[in-house]
């Protein structure tokens, strides 16, 4: 009788792997995700993200945007896009065996994910191998685009050109201010993210001539962090560099707060943006720098960005927040290079995503465009911008063709508040 | 060295045929994934066995000694350009080095006190590699992509994989067997069933405790090696992580800890299913497949409290009570008065 349970639950897993739908006159595209484990709310909105490019491709939108005036790709008789999803479960090893499944048992022609750096490294050398063009717009290691890979495409900038602007915001401040902000203290969270970004601002501190008075490593997961910001404060750095996830966030700012630390600057990853940091922090949440991919405020710069903000707030019952418009952009160029390639012979998805020239306005990141760099994989015209808390809401204040309102500087301390 | 009986013949004819046909009835890379998996696992499994299964020392820290393996081969191939075959040597055996270096202190642990000595010490391990820059820390290293070569055991067929996987377990299980059956296995087990008596008998107990964990952490690096060269890439989220522990001391406990077959089976069964439920269910983003992975383990937890294995072991021990030889390779090791007897010579 027991061993007929095990044999039950056995022969029902079996079943549901035969059933698998099959339809006709879709292009398919796999998706792999962290959909389980500790990233799994994110995974959740990268999903929205790309739930919302494939239904502006699939339907008809009255709004100025690519594939929103036709149903399907025009070119391929109205091909609708399909997307197969995995779940990685933020292990590499899983991100392999997924690509490779979703490559041969699914027959899909593009692969797009996978959010944690590490799995999309597996998974994209599984890509490389089996020749389907990858799009990745939701990975930020540097490593990634430096491995010359041919089927490789990259729509969001890595973290070294995150540094790279965030310096050239520093620089900017002290020409505004007349301040010097010379003195650096680096904080970050030591796995792949933290390191790769405390790496590539030490690097750039020694270019640019800024002094790094305290670099400091901490373990993710903190339940105090008193020590580490009473080694802060011996350190006097006017701007502190930050890379931490959101649950450290909320405790480093509750306990800046209480020992009473302003630094001159307080910059930031893009931690303070996830919708937790401000329900938990309240007004001491502003103030801080920090970098985006996108913020709702370039509403201003470019409309058809609130139209679809709108809609995917009629479809999921949520904002469209920074990881959704990252996820968002992958689909829609694959979507493009497909319908111009013709086919979905993978050669000529790789020959037409190496001509990509998306302009501007459609992309809902304030980039000038997509169009890749035919060596490396990656979006020349990519970037970041950085915004600041300001009131409780996001406000772009850098580079200052997009910003929407003046910083506020220095950071004020703790009592005039 | 025991006999070679016509049932050890047969078991290798029937193990060799099995890895042989396997990879046959599907071309799907998928399926072949799952096969190696089974292997890696499988591996992993008889490795913890030596400590868990039959030395009683119940270890919660293989993940350092596969992350040993796995950067120990990939940093002379990266730095140096050995071959990984050589680094998969050097790997085992720094390993076994590690483990009789933390093996020798924790020798008057006991029961749970080993146990969480032997998490501390992984833990301790992981902090380590993501720390170190000179392994590159937490961003991992990607091994660089090559052709087809056995030299640097880098294939885009699963085929080669399989091959070296099956071979590496086979080779285990040899050695397990041979253990088991040996006057050490006696020994091991002596120290299971109590090693107050053990000790009491003239077993030397830290010694043997020391081999049980060196040739464990010897297995267990070796397959390092094979996941770094599988896989690609490693960091230490993926091969220090203290989960890939606990998913080791799973495969055995479920298939039958202390049985020489038991924790392949346990990577037989449990590997399939878990693969193939995220497959069939992981897209749908709501964690079903971990919830029916989860829900499997119990339900043989609850049935079998002793592993797979221990069901035809009850029954067969149930008919062998008539005076039958007892199958060694399954039930060696049941009830400590054997063990004692063995331990004495006296069997």
């Amino acid at each position: 009788m027991k061993k007929g349970i095990v044999v039950v639950c056995t022969l029902a897993l079996v079943l549901a792997l035969g059933g698998m739908a099959f339809a006709e006159n879709v292009i398919k595209i796999g998706a792999i995700y962290p959909f389980t484990g500790p990233m799994a709310g994110t995974a959740q909105m990268l999903k929205d993200g790309v739930e919302m490019a494939v239904d502006i491709i699939n339907n008809k939108y009255d709004f100025d945007f690519l594939f929103a005036d036709t149903e399907g790709l025009p070119n391929l008789g109205g091909a609708k896009i399909e997307i197969i999803w995995a779940d990685s479960a933020g292990d590499p090893k899983t991100g392999m065996s997924e690509a490779e499944r979703l490559i041969t048992s699914e027959g899909v022609v593009a692969l797009i994910g996978c959010y944690q750096s590490s799995v999309t490294k597996t998974a994209s050398q599984v890509a490389e191998r089996y020749g389907i063009p990858f799009v990745n717009g939701d990975s930020s290691s540097p490593q990634l685009t430096e491995r010359n890979f041919k089927w490789f495409f990259r729509t969001d900038p890595h973290d070294g050109l995150y540094a790279r602007q965030q310096f050239e915001h520093l620089i900017e401040l002290e020409k505004q201010t007349g301040e010097s902000l010379r003195r650096l203290a680096i904080v970050y969270e030591n796995t792949e993210f933290g390191s790769q970004v405390a790496r590539a601002q030490e690097a750039l501190a020694k270019e640019y001539g800024f002094q790094v008075v305290e670099k400091l490593a901490y373990t993710t997961g903190a339940t105090s962090l008193n020590s580490e910001v009473t080694r802060l404060m011996a350190s006097k750095p006017d701007v502190v560099l930050m890379a931490a996830y959101i649950s450290d966030q909320i405790l480093f700012t509750k306990t800046f707060k209480t020992m009473r630390f302003a630094p001159k600057v307080w910059h930031n990853t893009a931690a303070p943006g996830e919708p937790d940091f401000l329900k938990s922090v309240g007004d001491d949440g502003n103030y801080l720098f920090l970098r985006q991919g996108f913020c709702a405020d370039q509403v201003v710069n470019k409309p058809v960005i609130g139209q679809i903000l709108e809609e995917f707030r009629n479809k999921f019952g949520q904002e469209m927040l920074a990881d959704a418009v990252r996820s968002f952009h992958a689909p829609i160029v694959l979507a493009d290079a497909i319908n111009r390639a013709g086919s979905t012979d993978p050669e000529a998805i790789r020959q037409a995503l190496l001509e990509t020239d998306i302009p501007g306005d459609y992309c809902l990141s304030p980039w000038e465009g997509i169009k890749f760099d035919p060596e490396t994989g990656q979006n020349i015209h990519s970037q970041y911008i950085i915004c600041q808390i300001q009131d409780q809401d996001f406000y772009t204040v850098f580079p200052s063709e997009f910003a929407t309102r003046e910083p506020v500087f220095p950071f004020p301390s703790w009592d005039d508040r | 060295m025991p006999k070679i009986s016509r049932k050890t013949v047969v078991t290798v004819l029937l193990y060799v045929g099995a890895v042989v046909i396997a990879p046959l009835f599907s071309k799907a890379p998928f399926y072949r994934h799952v096969l190696i998996m089974v292997g890696l696992y499988g591996l992993l499994g008889v490795a913890w066995n030596i400590m868990g299964g039959y030395t009683g020392l119940y270890s919660f820290g293989q993940s350092a000694f596969f992350g040993i393996g796995a950067y120990t081969s990939t940093m002379m191939l990266v730095k140096a350009g050995v071959s990984p075959w050589i680094g998969m040597l050097c790997g085992g055996i720094l390993a076994a080095i590690v483990a009789a270096g933390v093996a020798y202190p924790t020798s008057r642990l006991r029961g749970p006190y080993f146990t969480i000595a032997s998490q501390a010490f992984a833990r301790t391990f992981q902090i380590l590699m993501t720390n170190w820059d000179y392994v590159e820390g937490a961003i991992g290293i990607p091994l660089p992509l090559m052709p087809d070569t056995w030299r640097f055991m880098q294939f885009k067929d699963k085929i080669p994989y399989h091959i070296i996987i099956f071979g590496l377990l086979g080779i285990a299980i040899l050695v397990c067997y041979y253990i088991a059956n040996s006057r050490t296995g006696y020994y091991f087990r002596a120290i299971r069933d109590s090693e107050q008596v053990a000790s009491a008998l003239g077993i030397n107990t830290v010694r043997q405790r020391i081999i049980a964990a060196m040739l464990s952490a010897f297995f267990t690096a070796i397959a390092g090696t094979f996941y770094a060269q599988y896989v690609l890439y490693i960091d230490p989220e993926s091969v220090t992580h203290h989960a890939l522990s606990i998913e080791i001391v799973m495969v055995a406990a479920v298939g039958g800890a202390g049985t020489i077959w038991g924790p392949v089976l346990g990577a037989a069964i449990l590997m399939p299913i878990s693969q193939y439920a995220r497959a069939a269910l992981g897209g749908a983003g709501r964690g079903i497949d971990l919830i029916i992975y989860g829900v499997i383990i119990m339900v043989i937890a609850l049935v079998r409290p002793t592993g797979i294995l221990g069901f035809f072991q009850r029954e067969r021990t149930i008919e062998g009570e008539g005076g039958d030889d007892v199958d060694t390779t399954i039930t060696a090791g049941t009830g400590s008065d054997d063990a004692v007897r063995g331990a004495l010579g006296q069997s």
